[in-house]
Parts: structure tokens; sequence; C-alpha cells
């Protein structure tokens, strides 16, 4: 990226910021129905070597340069609460929501408006870089501060490792992976996140916030998790990688 | 030209067993001519990989529509793990015609209590058209093995009295 380039990008970012509340506000009663798919990502073999090609050192150089680190750290793990972890994410993930933000699949509060920012200068090329280079470290442990209870996870562990057969609900892991590791093609890794990120994410899926699942797949599941549910499965997930 | 000893006991058995074999075909092949059962004659080729980015199976376009000659067509999507969306709603003694996609992998179709069922083979369009002779709640199962949350792949199937 250019010098130029870079300084509109921190001019918009601070703008966000600011305006941010006023913009969300303002839109929050407007109908969600855009008629288009909720992701323009679809996995096709292509897709697929693509971002397997993803360019590590690359990514490492735009990691800091596009000011992904600021919020999401060096080494992937996030310095605060409010925002995820990187590191060890599926690249093909990490990818889909870039995409996602650049085309406004992924929209609605003002965080997402702040990345929607963030990523306008990324190439399809920049996008799958970043993605390799975050997916090239191991699973997060949590940021310096932020502290999972053991008590709530256990409350957790049979919706994870077992479901709920009465609401038909799958067990997390199914698609998660029993480490939290994510699996094909574009399921996250959830070991190591911040509590507090993950139940505002399950919200904003369970409310239709968040839009950008294939066939509202996590929309429809976490319209039939309670609160205490949520928050259990977080704490389950913020231990996983707990030393 | 030497024989070789069969045990008469084990002579009995292979006669037995021909049999049933043999009644099994003459069932089988009764009911293919006769209500002209037949494998599924739709053949018809999609990138399950896109399948969002299509038309007809795109996220807006699933679910009932009603024909103009009166009939039902069902487009759903079916996915790890479960059925989109996971509730229709058709009339009963109606002609439904359900086309349905996989999103990933292999999936199976079977609404118990009808002949509502097929494969979901990623790559094609399964077709299947049928009608509904029982009012009530059914389920749509997944009877394909698919993945480790196969068991809790369901949909449900809502046939109302005729208005």
């Amino acid at each position: 990226m250019k010098s130029v380039q870079k300084t509109t990008l921190l001019t918009a970012l601070v703008a966000a910021l600011g305006f941010s509340s006023f913009a969300f506000a303002s839109d929050h009663d407007k109908p969600v129905a855009t008629g288009g798919p909720s992701s323009n990502v679809a996995w096709t073999a292509e897709m697929m070597r693509f971002v397997a090609k993803g360019d590590i050192s690359n990514g490492a150089r735009l990691n800091s340069e596009a000011y992904c680190a600021s919020c999401h750290g060096h080494a992937g793990i996030a310095p605060s609460p409010n925002w995820p972890s990187l590191a060890g994410q599926r690249a093909e993930y990490t990818f889909k929501m870039l995409k996602d933000y650049k085309e406004g699949k992924r929209a609605g509060t003002a965080h997402n408006q702040l990345m929607q920012l963030a990523v306008m200068p990324l190439s399809d090329q920049d996008m799958a870089d970043l993605a390799k280079y975050h997916a090239s470290f191991p699973l997060p442990t949590l940021p310096v501060g932020v502290t999972h209870d053991a008590t709530k996870a256990k409350e957790a562990s049979k919706m994870i490792v077992r479901g709920d057969g009465s609401r038909f609900i799958a067990p997390c892991q199914s698609c998660h992976g029993s480490k939290g590791e994510g699996s094909i093609t574009d399921i996250p890794a959830l070991a190591g996140m911040p509590p507090e990120y993950f139940i505002k994410t399950m919200q904003e899926y369970r409310d239709g916030t968040r839009k950008n699942d294939v066939y509202a797949r996590m929309r429809l599941i976490a319209k039939d998790l309670t609160d205490a549910e949520i928050e259990a499965m977080a704490h389950y997930y913020a231990g996983m990688t707990a030393k | 030209m030497s024989s070789i000893h069969i045990d008469p006991l084990e002579k009995k058995w292979i006669w037995a067993v021909g049999t049933i074999v043999v009644l099994t075909w003459i069932v089988q092949l009764y009911y293919a001519i006769a209500d002209s059962i037949h494998p599924p004659s739709n053949v018809e080729v999609i990138d399950s990989a896109k399948l969002h980015m299509t038309e007809e199976f795109a996220e807006k376009n699933l679910g009932v529509k009603k024909e103009e000659d009166g009939s039902y067509t069902v487009t759903m999507v079916a996915a790890r793990y479960g059925f989109y969306p996971p509730m229709i709603e058709v009339p009963v003694d109606t002609k439904v015609k359900l086309r349905i996609a996989s999103f990933d992998v292999l999936h199976g179709l079977h609404v118990p209590g009808s002949n509502m069922a097929t494969m979901v083979v990623p790559g094609y369009v399964s077709e299947v058209t049928t009608a509904f002779t029982k009012t009530g709640d059914f389920p749509m199962i997944c009877n394909e093995f698919c993945g480790l949350g196969h068991d809790y792949m369901y949909a449900k199937v809502r046939v109302l009295a005729k208005q």
C-alpha cells in the first residue's frame, strides 16, 4: 500500500470510530434483506487453492502495515477481549470474513463498519496472504488479563460434546472440532477466543445482525440457544487453550 | 465325469436359499412393472460449491411455491447439519414436487410415513414428486451418514388440511 492510502485509511478509521455509534443507531431499524446471497465466497477447488497459496511473509508485512495488529495483535492474539484473536484460525475462514467485509456482507455494527474500512485497500491476494499468516500460528491463548470461568465452562460440555437431541441441536464439536480447531472448509476455530467476543458474536447471529453464514446455518442454531448456554460455551472455548 | 460329494443337508439349504433369491426377484419384477417403480430418472448437474450463487437455490428462493396447475414445488438445500428451510408447509393430497441439492457432502432424505425419499448427491439436483396422504407434522431426516452431526439433521414437514 502507498503511504497516501495509509493516511486515508487511518483518517477513515478515526472518523469511523467517531461516527459509528451515530450511523449504527440510524441504520438499526432498516430491513436487513438485500436479496443477494449471504456471502459471495464459494469454495470451489480453484478458490481453495488460491487461499492455500497465500504468502505468509507478505501477510506478516500487511498485518503491521494495514493496522490489523492494532486490534488483532502481532502474533494473532488480540490485546483486548473486544476483538477476536486470529492465531490458528482457518485460512479459509479469515479469507471469507475479509471478502465479506469488503463486499458488505458482514455489516450492521460499529465494529463491522470499522472492518469494512480497514479491508478497503486489500486485494484478494492480500486477503489470502493475511489469512495464511494468521493460520500459521498455533491456536491462541486468552489475551493478558482475560480469564475464563471453569465452572461455567463445565456446564457447556454436554452441549459441545453431545448436543441436545430434544431441540435437534448438533454438538458444537461436530463442526467446530473436538479441540475447537474448526473444520473444512470455512468452519472457524473457536479455541482461545475471548469470552466477551464469543458472546457478542452469538448474540449477533441470534438477532440477525450478523448474517454472512450461508443458508443461515449458524443463525438458526443461535436462535435456539439461551443466554446462559451461550455464556457457558464462551467460557468452554476460552478455556480450551488455557495452560 | 466325477461328481463332488454334497451333504444332503447342504443340498437342501442350497435349494432353500436359491428359492428365496428367485422369489425376491419375482417380487421386485412384479412391482417394477405393476407399479412402474424405477430408478430416479432426473439427472441434473449443479455446482454444489456455488449453490448459494445459483438462482434456483439462492437463499431467498428456497421454500414452498404454488404452481399454476395447483401443485406445489418445494426447493430445499441439504447442508451439514440441516435441511433449509427448516420447516415447510404443504397441503394434504396435493402433488408436491421436491427439488433439493447438497451444499457439501452426500446426504439422504426421508419423510417417514410417506414415500418422500431420495439421496442428495453433491453435484446433482434430486427431484421427487409425491402427495402426502395424512395431515400432521412429520420429520424429514437425513439417512446417509454425512458427518458427526448426522443424527441431528432434521427438518419439519407440516401437512395441512385442504382449505
